[in-house]
C-alpha cells in the first residue's frame, strides 16, 4: 500500500502522521461508530431509518430545516452578491474597509450575535421598543423565537462565507472589460446582466453550496433564536441524545445531515473547485 | 571526482524523459550537457544530484554506488537555474549555509564564507539581502555557495540562462577562469550552444532523451555524428545523395546533377549507399576568376546580410538554396541580390552525417 | 485606477446597507452593555459601568475565562504543530495520497459539529475524558488543524520548490531544513492559522455542551447558559469584551500578513 519511493521520503511521511492520527483516532473514529449505532440500536437493521416515511416529527423537521436552510442560501447570496460587488468595484483603500465588515463578523463570536439579536428582536428588545416608542405599532411584534428570528439571525451568519468566494470570483474579472461595454453603448444594467453577472456565476453556484451545507447542521443560532420552538436538524439530533436518550433515532437523523452535505458537496465538486473553496494551497 | 552513469533512465508513466545513458566523466573535467528544452538534459542533472529517483541505471560518484543515496548524502555543489538564493538570509548567511548544516564552528565558518565571497568579488555585499542584488551578483553568491564546503563536484544547471548577453559572456570567461583555478569536476546543463562550446571541456549533445554524440567540443562541430549534431551547433547546408564511385579515400557522391568529391573519412559509405553530407558555411569558398576546387558550383545570390565580422549569404544553386559565411575583411567580392558567383569547397569540407531528422 | 468602473447608486446603496446589517447588530452591544437599567436596553439617563464592574468580580465568570484560556492555548498548540507539519509533508510530496488525506483534513469544515460533538459523547466516555481539559484541548485541537493546515498551505503556495532542492543539495537534513529554511518563510502563514486557531477554540459551544458539564465550564458555555437562563446586562459586558479581543487578534493577524505581502 506505500507508494513508490517510501524508503527516501519516509521523514516527509513521518511529518504527515501527527494530524493524520489525531484526525483518525479523534475525528473520524468517534463520528463512524456513533453513526453505526444508527443500524444497531434498538434493533439490528433499517428500522429506525423507516421512520423517516412515518414519523411525522421526523418530517417536519427535516422540511423546516430544508426550508429554512434553503430560504437562507437564497438571502444569504443576494445580499452577499450585493457586498462582493461593492468590494470589487471599491477602491483601493475602500475596500480594505469592506473587507473589515465582512471579516469581522464572519469571526466574532456566535453566540455573541445571537444574544445582539435577542437584545434587539425580543419582545422588549430594541426595535420593539423604538417602534412601540414612535407610536407605528401598538402591541410588540414577535420577532424572535419563531422562524423569523433563526432566518435573520443565520442570514446575518451566513452572508460572510457567501461573500467570500462570490469575491475571489469577482476579482479575477477583468474590470477593463465593463469600462469596453460601456464604451461599445452598453448600459449600466446590459453590462451587469451580460458581462458581469455570467462571470461571476461560479462565484454564487460556490457560495450557495458553502452557505447550505453550513446552515443544514447548523446548531447556536437555531436554538436561541428558535426558542425551542422551531427545530432544525441540529437541534433535534441534541434532543433526542440529551433529553430523549434515544441513541439510535437520532444517530439516524446525524447520519441523514452527513449523507446529505457529503452528496451535496460530492455533486457540486465538478462544477465548484473545492480546494479554491476551502482554500487548500498547493 | 570522477562520475559515471550505467543506463540510467527515467520515464513518467509511458513518457521517456531519459533513455539508458552512459557517461563516463574524469577528474577536473568541465562536461555540458546540451540540448534543446525536453531533450532531458535537466533530468539526468537532477539524477546525478538525487532529486529524481531513475527508473532503471546506476550513478556511481570516484567508484562508489550512489544511485540510492538521498541528495544530502551525495556531497556536490549546484548552482539552481535562477539561483535559488534563501531570500530571508543575507549573502553571507546563505553562502554559509553549506558549512551550518555541516556544523562547523562559526570562526571557521567565517573565514570559509569570506574566502568563497573574495573568489566572486562579492566581499562588500555580504550582509545584503539577495533581492538587493543584481542578477550577475546573484549569480556570483549561488556560484560562492556551491563551491565554500570544497564539493569535488559542482552542478551547473542553466547557470547562465537568467543574464542579459554581455554579462552572460563575461561570466563564461569567470566560470572557466574558476574552472582551471579550482581544478574541480563541472557539470554543466545548457540549452546554448555558444556556452557549452566556450566553456566545455567535453560536450555531449542530448535529443529526446538519448546522449546523440559526446566529445570535445571541436570535435563535435568538425565530425558531427548526426543531422541533429551539426544543425544544433552552428548551422550546416545538408545535401542528401547517393554514393555513385569509391576509390582509395574518396568517394563520388551523386548530389542531383552534381558528381560531389568527397574525402570517405572514418564514415562506412559503400557503393550504392544514400548518404547525408553536411557542409558549413563557412567551408564553402568565393572562388576567383580560374580559381580550381574540388567541387565547383554556380550560384546566385538570393539574400544577404551583414553581421559585422562577416556577411552571411543565402545562394540559389542547383542543388537548391546554400547557406555561406563569408568573412567581411578582404571580401572576395561584394554581395548583391542577384549576383552571379562561383562557389567552391574541398573533398575534406563536408562531413558525411547520419539523417536522424525525425521532423 | 483611471478609469476604473465604478457601481451605479442602487449596487453602491445596497451593499451598504448589507455592511450596516453585518456590523450594526454586533456594536448595539456596546451601549447595552453600559445601561444603567436592570434589564437589557439602552442606557436611559446615564452611562454606568456597573455590569463591567459585575462581571470582573465575579469567580464565575473569570473562572471561566481564565478556562477558556488555557484551553484555547492547549488546542491551538496541538493544531498548530500537526497542522503545520502535515501541511508541509503535503505540500512536499504532492500525490494522490497524500491529496485524500488533506481532504481528509478538511472534514472538520464539513461535518456539523452537531454530529461529531455526538460521537465524542459517547467516545470520550469510553476514554475516560468526559468532562476534563483535556478531553477540550483534543477536540478543539482536532478541529482547528483545518485552519492550520489551509494558512500554511497557502503560504507554501508562494513558497519556491527550488530552495528546499538547493538545502538538501548542500547537505542539510529534514530537521535542519525545516528549522532554517522552511519555517522562517512560512511563520506568517503558522501565526494566521494559530490566530484562528484559537479563536476557533475560544468561541466553540456545541462540542463543548455535549462532553463537558461541571468540572470544566468554558465561556460559550458560560455565555450559552446566561442567554437561555436570565438575560441580564452583564452578558452584553461579556459581549463587548469577546468582540474587542477578537478584533484584537484579527488586527493582529492583518499586521502579520502585511508584514508577509511587503
Amino acid at each position: 500500500m506505500f507508494p513508490k519511493g517510501m524508503p527516501r521520503n519516509a521523514g516527509w511521511w513521518a511529518l504527515l502522521m501527527p494530524a493524520f492520527l489525531l484526525l483518525t483516532v479523534f475525528y473520524v473514529a468517534p463520528i463512524l461508530q456513533v453513526l453505526s449505532i444508527s443500524f444497531t440500536e434498538p434493533e439490528l437493521g433499517f428500522g429506525n431509518y423507516e421512520r423517516i416515511l412515518t414519523n411525522r416529527s421526523v418530517q417536519r423537521t427535516l422540511m423546516t430545516t430544508g426550508r429554512i436552510a434553503g430560504i437562507t442560501t437564497v438571502l444569504a447570496l443576494l445580499l452577499g452578491y450585493a457586498v462582493a460587488y461593492s468590494v470589487t468595484m471599491a477602491s483601493e483603500r475602500a475596500r480594505r474597509w469592506w473587507i473589515l465588515c465582512v471579516l469581522v463578523p464572519l469571526w466574532i463570536s456566535v453566540l455573541v450575535r445571537a444574544f445582539a439579536w435577542v437584545t434587539l428582536l425580543r419582545r422588549q428588545g430594541l426595535i420593539n421598543d423604538a417602534l412601540m416608542g414612535a407610536g407605528v405599532i401598538q402591541e410588540p411584534l414577535e420577532l424572535v423565537w419563531n422562524e423569523f428570528g433563526i432566518i435573520v439571525g443565520m442570514v446575518h451568519y451566513m452572508v460572510p462565507y457567501a461573500v467570500l468566494p462570490m469575491l475571489s470570483t469577482m476579482r479575477e474579472i477583468d474590470p477593463r472589460l465593463m469600462t469596453a461595454a460601456r464604451g461599445m453603448g452598453a448600459s449600466r444594467w446590459v453590462v451587469f446582466s451580460r458581462v458581469f453577472l455570467p462571470l461571476s456565476l461560479p462565484g454564487v453556484v460556490a457560495a450557495a453550496v458553502l452557505v447550505f451545507i453550513f446552515s443544514l447542521g447548523f446548531y447556536v443560532t437555531p436554538a436561541i433564536l428558535g426558542g425551542g420552538k422551531t427545530l432544525m436538524v441540529a437541534e433535534w439530533i441534541s434532543v433526542q441524545i440529551l433529553d430523549l436518550i434515544r441513541w439510535g433515532f437520532g444517530t439516524m437523523m446525524a447520519t441523514v445531515l452527513v449523507v446529505t452535505i457529503l452528496v451535496t458537496l460530492g455533486g457540486f465538486s465538478r462544477v465548484v473547485n473545492m480546494r479554491k473553496l476551502f482554500g487548500g494551497g498547493g | 571526482m570522477t562520475l559515471e552513469l550505467h543506463g540510467l533512465a527515467k520515464s513518467y508513466g509511458g513518457f521517456v524523459a531519459v533513455e539508458g545513458a552512459d557517461l563516463k566523466v574524469g577528474r577536473g573535467t568541465f562536461l555540458t550537457l546540451l540540448g534543446p528544452s525536453g531533450s532531458g538534459k535537466t533530468t539526468i542533472l537532477s539524477m546525478i544530484a538525487g532529486f529524481t529517483e531513475p527508473t532503471s541505471g546506476q550513478i556511481f560518484l570516484d567508484g562508489r554506488e550512489v544511485t540510492q543515496e538521498p541528495p544530502e548524502k551525495r556531497q556536490f555543489g549546484m548552482v539552481f537555474q535562477g539561483y535559488a538564493l534563501f531570500p530571508h538570509m543575507t549573502v553571507a548567511e546563505n553562502v554559509a549555509f553549506p558549512l551550518r548544516v555541516r556544523g562547523m564552528a562559526k570562526a571557521e565558518r567565517e573565514e570559509k564564507v569570506k574566502g568563497a565571497l573574495d573568489l566572486v568579488q562579492l566581499s562588500r555585499f555580504a550582509d545584503r539581502l539577495p533581492k538587493q542584488l543584481s542578477g550577475g551578483q546573484q549569480q556570483r553568491v549561488a556560484l560562492a555557495r556551491a563551491l565554500v564546503f570544497e564539493p569535488a563536484l559542482l552542478l551547473l544547471d542553466e547557470p547562465l540562462s537568467a543574464l542579459d548577453k554581455k554579462l552572460r559572456a563575461e561570466l563564461q570567461e569567470e566560470l572557466r577562469a574558476l574552472h582551471r583555478r579550482i581544478g574541480r569536476t563541472f557539470i554543466n546543463v545548457t540549452h546554448d550552444q555558444e556556452e557549452a562550446m566556450s566553456l566545455s571541456d567535453s560536450v555531449a549533445i542530448l535529443n529526446h532523451g538519448r546522449i546523440i554524440q559526446l566529445g570535445a567540443p571541436e570535435a563535435l562541430y568538425e565530425q558531427p555524428r548526426t543531422r541533429f549534431v551539426a544543425d544544433f551547433l552552428g548551422k550546416s547546408n545538408f545535401l542528401p545523395g547517393t554514393v555513385r564511385e569509391v576509390t582509395q579515400g574518396a568517394l563520388g557522391v551523386q548530389v542531383g546533377a552534381l558528381r560531389i568529391r568527397q574525402a570517405a573519412g572514418a564514415a562506412k559509405a559503400p557503393l550504392g549507399a544514400s548518404v547525408l553530407l553536411s557542409l558549413r558555411p563557412e567551408k564553402i569558398q568565393v572562388l576567383e576568376e580560374g580559381e580550381a576546387a574540388d567541387n565547383v558550383l554556380e550560384a546566385r545570390v538570393v539574400s544577404w546580410s551583414y553581421l559585422g565580422a562577416g556577411y552571411s549569404i543565402i545562394v540559389d544553386t542547383a542543388l537548391g538554396p546554400l547557406r555561406l559565411a563569408m568573412s567581411a575583411w578582404r571580401a572576395p567580392f561584394h554581395p548583391a541580390e542577384g549576383a552571379a558567383i562561383r562557389l567552391g569547397w574541398s573533398a575534406e569540407a563536408a562531413t558525411i552525417v547520419e539523417d536522424d531528422d525525425v521532423s | 485606477m483611471e478609469g476604473a468602473y465604478k457601481p451605479g447608486w442602487f449596487a453602491r446603496s445596497t451593499g451598504l446597507i448589507v455592511a450596516l446589517y453585518l456590523v450594526l447588530p454586533i456594536l448595539i452591544v456596546l451601549p447595552v452593555s453600559l445601561t444603567d437599567q436592570r434589564f437589557l436596553s439602552l442606557p436611559r439617563e446615564t452611562l454606568s459601568l456597573q455590569y463591567y464592574r459585575n462581571l470582573f468580580s465575579s469567580p464565575e465568570w473569570f473562572s471561566s475565562i481564565l478556562q477558556s484560556f488555557w484551553i484555547a492555548l492547549g488546542s491551538t498548540t496541538l493544531a498548530v504543530v500537526a497542522g503545520t507539519l502535515f501541511a508541509i509533508a503535503a505540500w512536499r510530496l504532492d500525490r494522490r495520497l497524500v491529496n485524500l488525506m488533506r481532504a481528509l483534513m478538511l472534514l472538520p469544515l464539513i461535518v456539523p459539529s452537531i454530529v461529531y460533538a455526538i460521537g465524542l459523547y459517547r467516545y470520550f466516555r469510553w476514554w475516560d475524558l468526559l468532562d476534563r481539559v483535556l478531553g477540550v484541548i483534543i477536540a478543539h485541537g482536532v478541529t482547528a488543524i483545518p485552519y492550520v493546515v489551509i494558512t500554511v498551505s497557502t503560504a507554501l503556495a508562494a513558497f519556491d520548490p527550488r530552495l528546499e532542492q538547493a538545502a538538501r543539495g548542500m547537505g542539510a537534513s529534514l530537521p535542519q531544513l525545516l528549522r532554517w529554511v522552511i519555517l522562517p518563510r512560512i511563520m506568517p502563514g503558522i501565526v494566521s492559522g494559530a490566530i484562528f486557531a484559537f479563536i476557533h477554540s475560544w468561541d466553540e459551544l456545541v462540542i463543548v455542551l455535549f462532553i463537558a458539564s461541571r468540572d470544566v465550564f468554558t465561556l460559550p458555555r458560560r455565555i450559552w447558559d446566561g442567554i437561555n437562563e436570565n438575560v441580564d446586562p452583564t452578558m452584553a459586558a461579556v459581549a463587548v469584551l469577546l468582540v474587542v479581543f477578537t478584533v484584537l487578534l484579527l488586527l493582529a493577524d492583518l499586521t502579520v500578513r502585511k508584514k508577509r505581502d511587503s
